[in-house]
């Protein structure tokens, strides 16, 4: 049987291993200059690996630093995939013009407010202060990206492959999070290793979807092809909506006076 | 587990059941110009409107209660109601597709048209409250007379927004240039 230890060093260097095999994707598939954010969190996220695998394994450090270390630098990958998430959300809505203002008038309110009802109601201790900060991120991350994904849906915006499974990869990772964390709040140093692992596990749940899409992109996809109208209809369209909108207008006015001389 | 512990666990719980539901495939439209233009070009219920505005007047229902039938005139009224009610209902549908013809005008035409979406969801927010506060008042016999100055008013607003739309495509059309994916690019994310 493999003991705990042994079971999360293998996660974690499969967990690197998946990053190291994304990012050659996403470098073979010409993805990075079209999506520079998620890759600096992707380096972000393997340098982290590797800095703190080679800090442990040449100062011996033990298991409580190895967790500050963790949590420490956690602050610059967080900070990496809020970037990410907005480069996301930027691909598949920032095309269309009067949607994203919208939007941005939207998502960014929504976020701020469920980061903030998660830290006014976190009442843990306060070493616990950075896990609870964490923690309204990643609901707040998980709540933008599900409002973003409605809105394309409302609209029916095409939903491109790499920005769709990113969406969801960040999604599920963050709830999965919350539900995680919330459920082992009270015992999180009894039950750790379980804790870490179930992240570890979804996060690589993650990683395959992304890579999944990633080996499937094509820089061609980028291209935003809005569904047109054919030069023809436009005038066509135009008069008609404006004597519809007319007529009803017109109508609505009559039955207001038609109720003025109700007795 | 606190209450608020809870909470956080069933609204992550949510999350993922409402990005399963957006994941789904929603319905497509096969020609979306196509079928802008054939929603526009339906017969529109609001051309009964003056049998409607004729059916509400007291005074064509007057000469019942001259006639001795003050019963039958009740009961006609209340016939009539009710179909300004189905009508108040048309008139929903109606504005609701005029909403729909905008919001694909905004995916066709992104680079033309610049609609205020805030303003539309308020709009269709406001309308669809005043609509039924007004079939609430109709429905009691009360005077809906607010409710259609309210209607009206929303009315104007959204004729407004889709009028200067329209016109900025028709502008477009007539100049020959600068067409959704021909390079017109007057956007602004503000």
């Amino acid at each position: 049987m493999f003991d705990s230890a042994s079971l999360q060093a293998g996660a974690w260097v499969t967990t690197t291993s998946l990053e190291v095999v994304l990012l050659a994707l996403l470098v073979r598939r010409k993805a990075i200059p079209n999506y520079p954010f998620f890759t600096a969190y992707l380096v972000t996220a393997i340098l982290q690996s590797v800095a703190i695998a080679m800090l442990r394994r040449a100062t011996g450090m033990d298991k409580y630093v190895h967790w500050d270390l963790s949590w420490g630098t956690q602050a610059v990958v967080s900070i990496m995939r809020s970037l990410a998430l907005v480069e996301v959300i930027r691909k598949v809505l920032a095309a269309y013009v009067g949607i994203w203002a919208l939007a941005k008038r939207l998502l960014v309110p929504l976020g701020l407010a469920v980061l903030g009802y998660v830290l006014l109601f976190s009442h843990g201790m306060t070493e616990w202060v950075i896990l609870n900060a964490v923690r309204g991120f990643e609901l707040a991350s998980a709540a933008v990206i599900v409002a973003m994904l409605l809105f394309a849906r409302f609209y029916q915006l095409p939903l491109r492959r790499l920005p769709r499974a990113l969406a969801v990869g960040f999604c599920l990772y963050s709830a999965v999070f919350v539900i995680d964390y919330s459920l082992l709040e009270k015992t999180v140093q009894q039950y750790g290793d379980l804790w870490n692992f179930l992240g570890i596990v979804t996060y690589m749940a993650s990683l395959l979807v992304w890579i999944r899409a990633a080996s499937q992109y094509l820089p061609a996809e980028d291209e935003v092809r809005t569904a047109t109208i054919p030069p023809e209809l436009y005038g066509k369209l135009s008069s008609e909506a404006n004597l519809r909108l007319h007529l009803l207008n017109r109508h609505l006015m009559k039955l207001l006076h038609a109720e003025d001389r109700r007795p | 587990m606190s209450l608020a512990v809870m909470v956080f666990v069933l609204f992550a719980v949510l999350l993922i059941g409402l990005l399963s539901w957006a994941l789904r495939p929603a319905k497509r439209w096969s020609n979306p110009a196509q079928d802008v233009f054939k929603l526009l070009s339906q017969p529109r219920h609001c051309m009964h409107i003056p049998h409607i505005l004729h059916a509400l007047q007291p005074e064509d229902t007057e000469f019942l209660k001259e006639d001795g039938q003050t019963e039958l005139m009740h009961a006609v009224r209340r016939q009539r109601r009710r179909i300004a009610l189905e009508y108040l209902n048309q008139l929903q549908e109606e504005f609701e597709m005029l909403l729909e013809v905008s919001r694909a005008l905004a995916v066709m035409a992104p680079e033309v048209v610049t609609m205020q979406e805030m303003e539309r969801w308020k709009l269709s927010l406001g309308f669809a409250l005043n609509c039924t506060l007004l079939r609430l008042r109709l429905r009691c016999g009360l005077q809906p007379l607010e409710g259609f100055h309210l209607l009206s008013g929303m009315a104007i607003d959204m004729l407004r927004n889709l009028d200067a739309a329209t016109s900025r495509i028709a502008e477009v059309a007539v100049g020959g240039v600068g067409l959704p994916g021909g390079g017109a690019n007057e956007s602004s994310d503000h």
